[in-house]
C-alpha cells in the first residue's frame, strides 16, 4: 500500500500524541510547546528550527500554515488537529506553491512587512520548468521549500540562508547534482563541479564577490529557465552587454546563427567559464579562432591582425609603466603619467572587449588611440627618468668636487702653517 | 703656475661649483616645474564658471582620475574615477544623468552605487567644499 508521506506522518504523531497527553496536558496549550518535546526527530525538528524562522519572528504561527487551532489546549489534541478547525497536516508537494502564495502573492499583505517585497513569484513559478511539471503532477520538482527550506526559514540576505548568493549554488546542487534524483530527467548533473571551479564561480564562493553570478542570474529564480530565454547569450549579455553588443554587430552573429551555435558559450563554455587569456585568440597553438579558421581565410587574417595590435599596445603600455616605475623608484613624481597611464589602460581593456567585434577596423580604432596614449605616458616617462639621470650625474660631480676642495683646504691649511714662524 | 697658484684655483673653483650645486635647487624651486605636485589629499578640481549643471569633469586626484559632477539640480559631488571592475576610467552621461563605465557598460547612480553592468561595489566619493570661484575635493 502506498501511504503519502503526510497520511503517513499523521499515522505517527496521533499516537505518540496521544501517549503524551497525561505529560502535557497541564502545559500551555501550544504546538511548539508540545512539538518540542516528541520523541520524534521528524515531529520534534520542525518546531525547534521553527524558533528562528522569520515567519515565527514575525509572529506568524504553525497554523497559518497547517491550520488547526493552538488556543484549543493540548487537553483536546483531536479538536485542536480537527478539519473542523482548519488542520490541513503536512501540505502535498502539490500545496505548497499555492500556499505560500495565499500571503507572499497578497500585495497588500506583503508590503506591510516590507514594501520592497516580490509578490509575482507563484506567477513566475508557474511559467518556470519546475512549475509545468507541477502542473503536470511530478511531485519531485522543487517547490518553495525545496530551496527556501522550511520551518527554518530566514531572510535571503542573511549568510546563513539557503538562498543568500554565495549559498544557492550549493541549494540548486542539492537536486541537480543528485546523479540518481535527476535519473528521469535527462539532463546533466555536472553544472554545480563546473560552476564552482569557474571564474564565476571562484569569484562568488571563493572571494566573495557578490556580483559575480550564481545559477539564477542567467536562470532566473521562481521563474528558472523563464520562457523568452532562448539563447544562454542573452543571459551573458546581461552583465557583458558590451560584448554582446559588440558580437551582434559582429560578422560571426549571423556565421553562428546558420551554424546554430551560441554566440558565447561556442567559445567561453557555460557553467566552466573561464577567465579568458590573450592566448585564446589569435592564431596561436591555443587560439579558439582556429577551431573554425584556418591559414589563408579572411577570419585568419583578422585573427593574427587582431593579436599584433593587442601584443603591440600591450608592450608598449609594459614599456611605459616600467619607465615610470625606474623613475619613481628614484625618487621623481611620476603622478601625472600615472594619470595618464590611467586611460591609456583603458585601451587595453576596451581591446579585450572590442575583440567580440571581429572587425580589425572597428578594433584597430580602439588599439590606435591606446598605443597614442601610450607613447604620451612614454615620452612623460623618458622625462622622468632623464631628470632622474640629470641628478645622478649632478651627484657624481659634487661629491668629487666636494672631495677636491676638502683635499684643497688641507693642503692649504698645511702650507699655511709651514710658512707661520714659530712662536 | 706655482703650487699655492694651484690650490687657489682648485679652492675657488670648487667653492663656486659647490655654490652653484646649493643654489640651483633653490632657483628651481623659486621657480615651480609645469607640473603641480601632488597633492593626495586635496584639490581645486574645477573653476564653477567652467563645470554648468548636467556637465562633468575628469581631474587629477594624486596620481588617479578622479570625476567631478555637477548635476543638473545644482550639487556639486565627486567620486574616485576608476571603475571598481577592472579599473577603466569612469564618465559622467548627461543623457542618462548618471556614471558610466565605456569599457564594460557598468552604471553608477550620483552617489557612486553600482546600480547595473558588472561593477562589484560603490565608487568612493569624495567631499566637495565651493570656495567663491574654486570647487575643492578632498578625501574625508
Amino acid at each position: 500500500m502506498n501511504i503519502p508521506y503526510h497520511r503517513s506522518v499523521l499515522l505517527i504523531v496521533v499516537p505518540l500524541v496521544v501517549l503524551c497527553l497525561p505529560a502535557i496536558s497541564d502545559a500551555e496549550s501550544s504546538c511548539i510547546s508540545c512539538h518540542t518535546d516528541l520523541p520524534v526527530d521528524e515531529l520534534s525538528q520542525p518546531a525547534q528550527n521553527f524558533t528562528a524562522d522569520l515567519h515565527n519572528l514575525a509572529g506568524f504561527g504553525c497554523q497559518d500554515c497547517h491550520g488547526g487551532d493552538p488556543t484549543v489546549g493540548m487537553d483536546d489534541y483531536e479538536l485542536a488537529h480537527s478539519a473542523s478547525k482548519g488542520f490541513i497536516g503536512v501540505p502535498d508537494e502539490q500545496e505548497i506553491p499555492g500556499l505560500c502564495a495565499s500571503c507572499h502573492a497578497d500585495v497588500e499583505f506583503m508590503k506591510q512587512y516590507d514594501p520592497k517585497l516580490q509578490v509575482d513569484q507563484l506567477l513566475e513559478y508557474r511559467s518556470s520548468h519546475h512549475g509545468k511539471l507541477l502542473a503536470e503532477g511530478d511531485d519531485k520538482v522543487a517547490t518553495c521549500v525545496s530551496c527556501h527550506g522550511v520551518h527554518g526559514i530566514r531572510p535571503i540576505d542573511d549568510t546563513r540562508s539557503s538562498v543568500y548568493k554565495t549559498n544557492i549554488a550549493r541549494t540548486c546542487a542539492g537536486c541537480h547534482s543528485d546523479e540518481d534524483y535527476m535519473a528521469e530527467y535527462d539532463i546533466p548533473t555536472k553544472q554545480f563541479a563546473q560552476y564552482k571551479e569557474s571564474i564565476h564561480g571562484r569569484k562568488l564562493m571563493d572571494e566573495g564577490d557578490l556580483a559575480a553570478p550564481t545559477c539564477n542570474n542567467c536562470h532566473g529564480s521562481h521563474g528558472a529557465t523563464p520562457p523568452g530565454l532562448t539563447s544562454v547569450s542573452n543571459a551573458c549579455g546581461s552583465c557583458h552587454a558590451n560584448n554582446l553588443e559588440y558580437f551582434n554587430q559582429s560578422p560571426h552573429n549571423d556565421a553562428f546563427a546558420m551554424m546554430e551555435i551560441g554566440k558565447c558559450e561556442t567559445c567561453h563554455g557555460h557553467h566552466d567559464v573561464e577567465q579568458p587569456t590573450r592566448e585564446e585568440f589569435g592564431i596561436g597553438e591555443d587560439s579558439k579562432c582556429l577551431d573554425c579558421h584556418s591559414e589563408g581565410d579572411a577570419g585568419y587574417t583578422a585573427a593574427k591582425v587582431m593579436a599584433e595590435g593587442y601584443d603591440s599596445l600591450e608592450t608598449t603600455l609594459d614599456q611605459a609603466r616600467e619607465l615610470l616605475e625606474r623613475a619613481e623608484r628614484g625618487g621623481v613624481d611620476v603622478s601625472l603619467g600615472k594619470f595618464d597611464l590611467h586611460s591609456a589602460d583603458d585601451a587595453l581593456i576596451k581591446a579585450r572587449t572590442a575583440v567580440h567585434y571581429f572587425d580589425t577596423t572597428k578594433y584597430n580604432e580602439v588599439v590606435q588611440a591606446g598605443l597614442i596614449d601610450a607613447q604620451k605616458v612614454i615620452e612623460q616617462g623618458h622625462e622622468a627618468v632623464d631628470d632622474l639621470e640629470m641628478r645622478r650625474i649632478g651627484l657624481a660631480f659634487t661629491i668629487p668636487v666636494i672631495l677636491l676642495v676638502a683635499l684643497a683646504l688641507y693642503l692649504r691649511v698645511r702650507q699655511i702653517e709651514r710658512t707661520k714662524p714659530y712662536a | 703656475m706655482g703650487r699655492r697658484r694651484f690650490l687657489d684655483v682648485i679652492l675657488g673653483g670648487g667653492i663656486t661649483a659647490l655654490l652653484v650645486g646649493i643654489v640651483y635647487p633653490v632657483f628651481r624651486f623659486i621657480i615651480p616645474p609645469e607640473q603641480p605636485e601632488a597633492d593626495a589629499s586635496r584639490v581645486v578640481a574645477a573653476k564653477t564658471s567652467e563645470l554648468p549643471p548636467n556637465s562633468s569633469k575628469i581631474f587629477k586626484f594624486g596620481k588617479d582620475p578622479a570625476i567631478l559632477v555637477h548635476t543638473k539640480s545644482g550639487d556639486y559631488r565627486a567620486f574616485a574615477a576608476i571603475c571598481t571592475h577592472l579599473d577603466c576610467t569612469v564618465q559622467y552621461r548627461d543623457d542618462l544623468e548618471h556614471i558610466w563605465c565605456a569599457c564594460h557598460n557598468g552604471h553608477y547612480d550620483l552617489n557612486g552605487n553600482n546600480i547595473s553592468g558588472p561593477p562589484p561595489s560603490p565608487l568612493a566619493q569624495y567631499e566637495v567644499t565651493v570656495r567663491g570661484e574654486d570647487i575643492i575635493v578632498s578625501k574625508a
